[in-house]
């Protein structure tokens, strides 16, 4: 049986991250740090962080406080290059529990989006979040969970953004047009809506948010019919946490932080 | 009517005559069978089309009169109610015609006219003679709708955001559902690497398809009149993204037809604390009504499915309208719903040609 590891959050990673929730969930695999070792200064060997502007920083202090994973919630774009090598130099394992990206069910959607891709019309795609929300987070979000499966979007450009929303324009890669669409309301379920079209039909996901363990919804659609991929009932936060595992009982080192430079490099192109 | 006669209650009288101009599919597998629900109040009596064999046969279906020529069908007295489904560019001369023949009511499929001088026309001869008009934007008459509409509250004047989304199978597939067509327009495979066939092909699908749903974005839309195109783009073979600003308000299009079987139709409206969706049946064929949605914080409330869909609705309308049971709807607002299309249909294919050109420039250098 492999080791459980020790975990602490802080109160904003808590917060946004469901930490305990998620820990809780996987009690084999991890375990609140006692208080009796915070006190005898031994760190615990997880440290969850919160993304807000310069979590870089405060990851790698977290590497050099002796962490051996990190799971990083809801990051903002930011230069990831210090940490990544910080990361590799070390061998600390470093997560990002992205709200919508991190969604298991995404994994599944990759397959069906790839086969259908070189023949995509048109990809339409809705993030919706709750009115009052910052559109330049929710634009984060959104991208991560579209590029997600369709790596990466040509063209980018930002056609307007307000207190309201947003509408992203751009291309995939054999040219069809893409629009990503924000929407701020309280009377519209927050998620990020799909729709990839083909000349005969097509891919849709519906993606949920993390605060309970809403299945992502992804159906392929083809002149057979539509199939519904299996649902899986685990929430992002969840998932992050068992991938930490996975790479952590591994000895592997995951892509997260080079995915989200990528990432990173899109949204300062839009401004 | 006299103002003092009693309502006369549908379906107490002999029923209303129908006379239709242009037999294409549309005529066949989509107002007939609506028109075979409503025997009771309405019946078809004259069937006319500039092909005579299109107009024998539709007629024979229905035991209709047939003719070539427009004048025969509205100087025939046995017509109180003239529907216009020809092509595009005959509608407003013919609704004019219609009105000046003195008929009780006149249907004219989508779109109303083509151009705003069309469209003044129109508007003249209608407050002239009074003859009621509606236009067949079926969704604006499907019961779904009129739901929303009677429970939607301020969401007309509180909504930031609309969005139409069209997913179509082709026509053929819907049609054949419906009837069996005896016509059936060529089609041919368009080069979209030219910019005058790009710019036709949005411009059919504002004035063709987006249409539909334009009257009901326009409700939501009180400054219809200050657009903004955001982008405009052609999705193959046929559809369109377009993102549109038009006052404070934020409209997205999208249509997508294709050879997919699966048809979606939705509209949204949407504000920070209620939000609308609409879900339509698929044209054609006599599928129910939509089903809508509306939010307030988040508890939802559903209208419908109801029996009959908007084409069926657009005939009872027109069957009131000719017994004067009923208002029709003022002449100007279908006016506006047209010039709103004409001007998103312009300022499309405006934006659509300067991306096309500039993506065309980026592909050489
Ligand atoms: N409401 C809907 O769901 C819907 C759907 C599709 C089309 N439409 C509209 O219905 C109309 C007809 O569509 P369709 O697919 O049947 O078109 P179509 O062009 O295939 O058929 C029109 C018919 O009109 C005849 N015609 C041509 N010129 C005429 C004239 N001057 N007078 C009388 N008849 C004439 C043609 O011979 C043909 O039989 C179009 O305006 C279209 O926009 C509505």
């Amino acid at each position: 049986m492999s080791a459980q590891y020790t975990v602490t959050a802080t109160p904003q990673a808590e917060e946004n991250g469901a930490v305990e929730l998620a820990v809780a969930s996987l009690p084999v695999s991890f375990g609140p740090a006692s208080e009796a070792s915070a006190t005898a200064g031994d760190a615990a060997q997880i440290s969850a962080i919160d993304g807000a502007a310069g979590w870089t920083t405060e990851a790698i202090k977290a590497i050099d406080g002796g962490a051996s994973g990190i799971v990083v919630v809801n990051p903002v774009p930011e230069s990831t290059a210090a940490l990544l090598d910080a990361a590799e130099a070390s061998g600390v394992a470093i997560i990002l529990d992205q709200r919508w990206a991190s969604n298991p069910g995404l994994a599944g959607a990759e397959d069906p989006v790839r086969s259908v891709a070189g023949r995509a019309a048109m990809l339409d795609s809705v993030a919706t979040a709750a009115a009052g929300s910052d559109p330049e987070r929710l634009l984060t979000e959104h991208l991560a969970a579209v590029v997600r499966v369709t790596g990466q979007l040509d063209a980018l450009q930002v056609l307007r953004r307000g207190t309201h929303g947003y509408t992203v324009s751009g291309r995939l890669a054999n040219g069809a047009p893409v629009s990503l669409q924000g929407v701020l309301s309280n009377s519209r379920p927050a998620g990020v809506d799909f729709r990839l079209y083909t000349d005969d039909g097509g891919v849709s996901i519906a993606v949920p948010e993390p605060l309970a363990a809403w299945p992502a919804e992804v159906r392929a659609t083809g002149p057979q019919g539509e199939i519904l991929l299996p649902t899986l009932y685990e929430s992002a936060h969840r998932a992050t946490w068992r991938r930490l595992k996975e790479h952590l009982d591994a000895g592997t080192l995951p892509s997260d932080l080079t995915a989200f430079a990528r990432l990173t490099e899109s949204i300062a192109h839009l401004y | 009517m006299s103002s003092h006669s009693p309502a006369t209650p549908l379906g107490s009288l002999q029923p209303l005559g129908v006379g239709i101009l242009g037999a294409g599919p549309v005529t066949q597998a989509i107002h007939l069978p609506s028109l075979a629900r409503l025997r009771n109040i309405l019946e078809v009596r004259h069937i006319m089309d500039v092909d005579a064999a299109v107009a024998e046969s539709v007629a024979a279906r229905v035991g209709a009169k047939h003719s070539t020529s427009m004048d025969a069908l509205l100087g025939d007295p046995d017509v109180d109610i003239v529907a216009i489904c020809s092509p595009h560019q005959f509608h407003a001369d013919q609704v004019i015609a219609a009105c000046r023949a003195r008929k009780k009511a006149v249907l004219c499929e989508k779109p109303f006219a083509m151009s705003g001088e069309e469209a003044a026309r129109i508007s003249a001869v209608s407050a002239e003679t009074g003859v009621p008009i509606i236009v067949g934007a079926m969704h604006t008459f499907d019961p779904g709708w009129l739901a929303a509409e009677a429970n939607w509250g301020d969401l007309p004047e509180t909504a930031h955001t609309i969005r139409s989304s069209i997913v179509l199978p082709p026509n053929a597939r819907f049609e054949d559902f419906a009837t069996e067509i005896i016509t059936r327009p060529a089609s041919g495979t368009p080069d979209y690497r030219d910019v005058e066939v790009v710019k036709n092909a949005l411009r059919g699908g504002i004035m063709g398809l987006a249409i539909h749903d334009l009257p009901l974005v326009r409700r939501f839309t009180p400054d219809f009149e200050d657009l903004e195109v955001l982008q405009a783009r052609h999705v193959r073979p046929f559809g369109y993204v377009i993102s549109l600003r038009a006052g404070e308000r934020i409209i997205e299009l999208r249509a997508a037809m294709n050879k997919t079987w699966k048809p979606e139709w939705t509209f949204e409206a949407i504000s920070d604390d209620s939000a609308l969706r609409v879900d339509f049946t698929p044209s054609y064929v006599q599928a129910g009504s939509a089903v809508a949605t509306i939010t307030r914080g988040t508890t939802s409330t559903t209208y419908g499915p109801y029996e009959h869909n908007g084409y069926e609705g657009e005939w009872r309308e027109l069957a009131q309208l000719a017994l004067g049971t009923k208002q029709p709807p003022a002449a100007e607002s279908l006016i506006n719903d047209l010039t709103f299309a004409i001007a998103i249909a312009d300022a499309t294919v405006d934006v659509a040609a300067a991306e096309y050109a500039n993506s065309h420039a980026g592909a050489h250098s």
